[in-house]
């Protein structure tokens, strides 16, 4: 075959692909043992542009860490890992590049995927593709429900609501007698999941407990003043925030302004993310803070995780969030899962092998022990705790710090969410 | 007065609270003193004006006898590629001034703790509208600008240099953006896309107050501010349509604006 013929085949592919999910699926998987040899190449969707973009940038970092870490000791089965890099932006570019990766990369295993509106969409398309796709952040819940209940090829994050249900957890812990609470979230899918959850699991625990005020600003609104005087105005004993971006650091910021936290208590789920921006001059001690599946300043941290908080700081100047810990997990994963479906023969495995071999594996991550739970979803710990102003940096850290497994703080597969939670023995 | 619908002045703000950001940490870095930090700010605000020259005398001139839709697409074009300049400047983290913003104090004004840069920044904000009202009303300069808006061929016609009046007009707007953006940081964070937030809300107070009237600005940006705050006290989620029914309801009744007149 001439190389004309192949580039007009390899076209021809890529049209079928576009003209139908379903027709492009089976006619045009690429064929398993394509690239034997040569380097593994690996697709990577990530986000560079927008408000999500330190998240994306945090996981893209954290993927070329780990490939130049493989690649040292000698790559995956003798071959060195290629990534190819591909943005996540709106559902239907997302998908197409996807489709590239697969079909004109050819690559074994997609990693990442962040926004849930661009992984719902992802989801369906991987299961036809025939390739793994490991998806960092976004999830193929719609709301709280699952649209993928069974997938074959597409391994996803964990749920959107885990962090709202560990804060719910925790918050009875830390702030006895709250009787009312105002909460505030971004106005899209997460947002409204954090509250709903939260509100659900603070009922258990407290079922006087009166929610006094729900405010869903527009996710990349730089001015909260209105907000936080409606806050003040509720009169609310805690407030709850999802926020997990520059909105974290600004409601923080204007919060501290009006002196907020000196009448009401803080539980800021998701807030860790932007963890360095949240300085002292501005971010009281006692508030509830929770940094998602990677704690950068874990006294209990693995050689692995100081090593790379220490390289991650030289290099970008900045302290990991925890963005680093998912995509060093579904990076790291499959090369356990490569490794262990090739056996003692070290034959490079179908993928299909590597996707069996991914469920229920369990391996060391960033933030300690992770596993990919049979129906697909990963498994790991959550880190959330009390601010403090008692450390070396600018910015606040937590002490005490609690780890909650997502065996307690997940829905349990198959199960649905406000049931669960609702049979919960409190 | 160059009758351009103008979408990047959003972006002059993003650029201005980002200068300002580096302006103001470059200032504390060197170790001058917190209390002072306002003066590098706002002088870094207007500084970053001067990329409105640039934009004014590299682009925008060459549509002003177009189409508003060729206008409108290389305002945007601008937008899109400001925040991209701005992302490979700046990187993709929002970036702010630590705790300046409390620098000041508090004061407890009508039963509210209030930062005291806020009151210096309204204040900031009412000198600039006075000394703007002054300079249109009450300087040769001002005259000419009022003129050329009028009537763009007579004052041409009467030995006006029209290029050099849009030049400064357009300069003297952007510098007002950027100097906004910079003032504004301390109690914010700067994001990329702060720029295109901006726009929207301006469509609706220009809407409101009228295309082309001063007074019509100020009114305009109170009646959206005001109704946004009473809309997310009492019921949060009519935030934005309270708004937008005001400007369908201006759109539809007095299509000018409150005080957009025949000259507007």
């Amino acid at each position: 075959m001439t190389d004309t013929q192949a580039s007009r085949r390899q076209f021809l592919k890529l049209l079928s692909a576009g003209a139908g999910a379903a027709a492009a699926t089976r006619l045009d998987g690429p064929p398993a043992q394509a690239q034997a040899t040569g380097p593994v190449k690996i697709g990577v969707l990530t986000i560079r542009a927008g408000i999500a973009a330190p998240v994306g940038a945090a996981g893209l970092r954290a993927t070329e860490w780990w490939a130049e870490r493989v690649n040292k000791a000698g790559g995956i089965l003798g071959r060195p890992v290629q990534l190819v890099v591909e943005e996540e932006s709106n559902p239907k570019d997302t998908v197409e590049r996807y489709r590239k990766l697969v079909l004109q990369d050819q690559v074994e295993v997609v990693l990442g995927g962040i926004s849930t509106g661009v992984t719902l969409a992802l989801g369906p398309v991987a299961e036809d593709l025939g390739t793994p796709w490991l998806s960092w952040d976004g999830t193929t819940q719609k709301g709280i429900e699952e649209t993928m209940p069974n997938p074959k090829w597409a391994f996803k994050s964990v749920d959107n609501e885990v962090e709202a249900i560990v804060a719910g957890i925790l918050t009875p812990k830390y702030f006895k007698g709250v009787k009312t609470v105002a909460g505030i979230g971004n106005d899209y899918s997460y947002g409204h999941d954090c509250w709903e959850s939260y509100q659900a699991v603070l009922k258990r625990y407290n079922p006087d407990v009166k929610f006094v005020l729900e405010l869903f600003p527009k996710l990349g609104v730089t001015d909260f003043t209105s907000h936080i005087a409606a806050i003040q105005q509720s009169k609310a004993d805690l407030l709850m925030c999802s926020f997990w971006s520059g909105d974290a650091t600004i409601i923080m910021k204007q919060a501290a302004a009006v002196g907020l936290f000196k009448t009401m208590k803080g539980v800021f789920t998701t807030a860790g993310g932007v963890h360095d921006s949240l300085k002292k001059e501005f971010t009281p001690e006692g508030l509830l803070l929770g940094y998602n599946t990677m704690y950068f300043d874990d006294p209990k941290a693995s050689p692995l995780l100081k090593q790379f908080v220490r390289e991650y700081k030289a290099k970008h100047n900045e302290y990991p969030p925890y963005e680093c810990d998912h995509a060093f997990f579904n990076a790291e994963s499959y090369k356990v899962a490569v490794e262990k479906a090739a056996g003692a023969g070290k034959k490079w495995p179908e993928k299909a092998q590597v996707v069996r071999a991914l469920e229920g594996l369990e391996i060391e991550s960033l933030s300690g022990r992770r596993s990919w739970r049979e129906d697909h979803v990963q498994m790991c710990s959550f880190y959330q705790g009390i601010t403090t102003h008692k450390n070396g940096y600018d910015f606040v850290t937590i002490s005490p710090i609690e780890v909650v497994s997502t065996k307690q703080a997940m829905k349990p597969a198959g199960s649905k969410l406000f049931e669960w939670i609702n049979g919960w023995k409190v | 007065m160059q009758k351009i619908f103008n979408l990047a002045c959003g972006s002059f703000y993003a650029l201005g609270a980002y200068v300002g950001v580096s302006a103001v940490g470059w200032y504390v870095g060197a170790g001058g003193p917190p209390a002072l930090f306002i003066v590098p700010l706002a002088l870094a605000g207007l500084a970053a004006g001067a990329v409105g020259i640039v934009i004014e005398r590299g682009l925008l001139r060459f549509v002003y006898d177009r189409d508003e839709t060729f206008q409108l697409l290389m305002t945007f074009a601008i937008v899109l590629m400001m925040e991209d300049a701005i992302r490979l400047t700046w990187g993709t983290a929002p970036r702010s001034t630590a705790g300046l913003y409390l620098a000041y104090g508090q004061v407890q004004l009508l039963g509210a703790t209030t930062p005291v840069y806020n009151l210096i920044v309204i204040a900031s904000s009412l000198v600039i509208a006075v000394a703007i009202g002054w300079l249109l009303t009450r300087t040769v300069f001002g005259r000419i600008i009022r003129a050329t808006a009028d009537n763009r061929e007579m004052a041409e016609a009467l030995g006006v240099d029209i290029r050099r009046v849009y030049a400064k007009v357009f300069t003297l707007g952007t510098a007002l953006g950027t100097l906004g953006g910079a003032l504004v940081i301390p109690a914010t964070a700067a994001m990329s896309e702060m720029g295109i937030e901006l726009i929207v809300e301006a469509f609706a107070v220009v809407v409101i107050g009228g295309l082309g009237s001063m007074r019509g600005a100020f009114v305009g940006a109170l009646v959206v501010g005001i109704l946004r705050s009473i809309a997310i006290s009492v019921y949060p989620e009519l935030e934005m349509l309270l708004i937008y029914l005001i400007v369908i309801a201006v759109l539809v009744a007095r299509p000018r604006g409150l005080f957009g007149g025949a000259a507007a």
